[in-house]
């Protein structure tokens, strides 16, 4: 269970001050896939980091029952002069979890090969994509942030992520922000649309789709 | 409590990766942050010998160096290192439970743990050198190591809160700090200085804990200027200043 309470959020650029989130009320219920649609720029990753604690809002709570994921993407969170290895085993020590256990998962999941073992700064950015993937994978969360899962690897790939999620729906929540209603049709049950400051949630994607379109 | 608990996790997987990458980035980086301070006091011993200087009566010339190059070093490198923890380890606010002074946290034991290594081989060899090992106070010693680490991370968590808002304070870090070691009379005694002199280095917090450490460790040692008090007043202060600044900093860090 996670509730956004009249959250706003704000930016300061060279033009004044670009509200990103603007009283934003929400409620995510726990093992609910929902999906976040919204035009580059809208502020889905802001929102994603509010939720996750990355950042706090400006004004409002966020109230977080359950254990919450960071905002799994492919930019930020690892070390580039440390190997893929290295770094799982700092995300899975701050979090608290058995440290072999999820260097060993995330080395499956993530199909790295050698390269799990070389620097961060030597993958291309669906590798590290893929390991971030596998790294959140290892950990039990009641919810996962994903930030735009359309572009990590190929079709296998996804397909795994998709079976990894489908496995965990009845005890974990997926809450995914993305521009492409398709990858939403795919995870999400509930759909919300951002839109100049606003979030607007619907329990139907075609509602969304419908309202996403218009604007 | 939970919330302690993760902030443990989080500074002891933080150091365990500061190891890492100061191992990593060179092979010989933490040696080379052992053998910094034993060259400088290598080198000014040498002086000693070479002009026929004696250290004060009952020590030797590497065991009063150490005593106050160690502590200084102690202050100047955690500060260094405090002052740059957040910039290098951005990345990793990235996970919600890493906080910017969780960073600053490993940075300071790391640095203590390298210094206190530094401060048992040095005296370990001089009391070989010697056949013997007197400490008068241990707890003395620790305090004042204590404080020069404390003043270090507050110093440097108000270079790094300013840092933030302008990058000239990491050019104007260094020239702060080079004066500062010529008046932390590292090389005398604050008791052996003229009176007009001291009156004004007394002002100096690093002064008081390499006094501390002096005190504590050579019996009969004249300390009578030291007020452990005055760093802890200053230590109070620069933590206060540069939590603050912390906190309206964090907010700009977002942005990037």
């Amino acid at each position: 269970m996670i509730e956004l309470h009249n959250v706003t959020k704000a930016y300061a650029t060279h033009t004044g001050s670009n509200v990103v989130l603007d009283s934003v009320s929400v409620s995510f219920a726990p093992r609910t896939n929902v999906g976040v649609l919204g035009k580059n720029g809208a502020g889905k990753s802001t929102l994603l980091r509010v939720i996750a604690g990355t950042e706090q809002p400006d004004v409002g709570t966020v109230t977080r029952r359950g254990t919450v994921s960071w905002p799994i993407g492919f930019s930020g969170g690892f070390n580039g002069s440390l190997s893929g290895e290295e770094n799982c085993r700092f995300v899975a020590r701050i979090y608290g979890q058995e440290v072999d256990e999820v260097v060993g998962f995330t080395m499956d999941f993530a199909e790295l090969g050698e390269y799990f073992y070389m620097p961060v700064k030597t993958y291309s950015s669906g590798m590290r994509a893929r390991l971030a993937f596998g790294l959140s994978m290892a950990i039990e969360f009641d919810a996962y942030l994903v930030d735009e899962v359309t572009a990590v690897g190929d079709a296998r790939f996804q397909q795994k992520c998709r079976q990894a999620f489908q496995e965990r729906s009845g005890r974990s929540a997926v809450i995914i922000v993305s521009h492409q209603l398709t990858t939403i049709r795919d995870y999400c049950e509930h759909c919300a649309v951002l839109n100049r400051g606003q979030l607007h949630y619907f329990s139907s994607i075609d509602e969304a789709r419908r309202m996403y379109e218009a604007a | 409590m939970p919330g302690a608990m993760t902030q443990l996790q989080v500074v002891y997987a933080l150091l365990l990766r500061e190891t890492k990458t100061r191992f990593g980035a060179h092979k010989l980086g933490y040696l080379w942050s052992v053998v910094q301070p034993l060259l400088w006091i290598g080198m000014f011993a040498g002086f000693y010998y070479a002009f026929g200087r004696m250290a004060p009566p009952g020590m030797s010339v590497v065991a009063f160096l150490a005593t106050g190059i160690i502590p200084y070093s102690l202050f100047r490198e955690t500060a260094g290192r405090s002052l740059s923890a957040i910039e290098a380890n951005k990345g990793l606010l990235f996970y919600p439970q890493v906080r910017p002074l969780d960073l600053v946290a490993a940075r300071v034991i790391l640095e203590g743990v390298t210094q206190l290594l530094v401060l048992a081989v040095i005296m370990g060899s001089v009391a070989l050198y010697e056949g013997s090992l007197r400490i008068e106070s241990a707890i003395e010693v620790i305090v004042g190591l204590g404080l020069a680490s404390a003043l270090g991370a507050s110093f440097g968590l108000v270079c790094c809160g300013l840092s933030v808002y302008s990058r000239s304070v990491e050019q104007l870090y260094p020239a702060l700090l080079r004066p500062l070691f010529w008046l932390s009379a590292v090389f005398h005694p604050v008791e052996s200085l003229p009176k007009v002199f001291r009156d004004i280095l007394v002002l100096n917090p690093i002064i008081h804990c390499i006094e501390l450490v002096r005190d504590g460790w050579f019996p009969g040692y004249d300390a009578r200027h030291v007020d452990a008090w005055y760093p802890v007043q200053w230590i109070l202060g620069l933590s206060f200043l540069g939590l603050s600044l912390e906190r309206t900093a964090r907010r700009r860090l977002e942005l990037s």
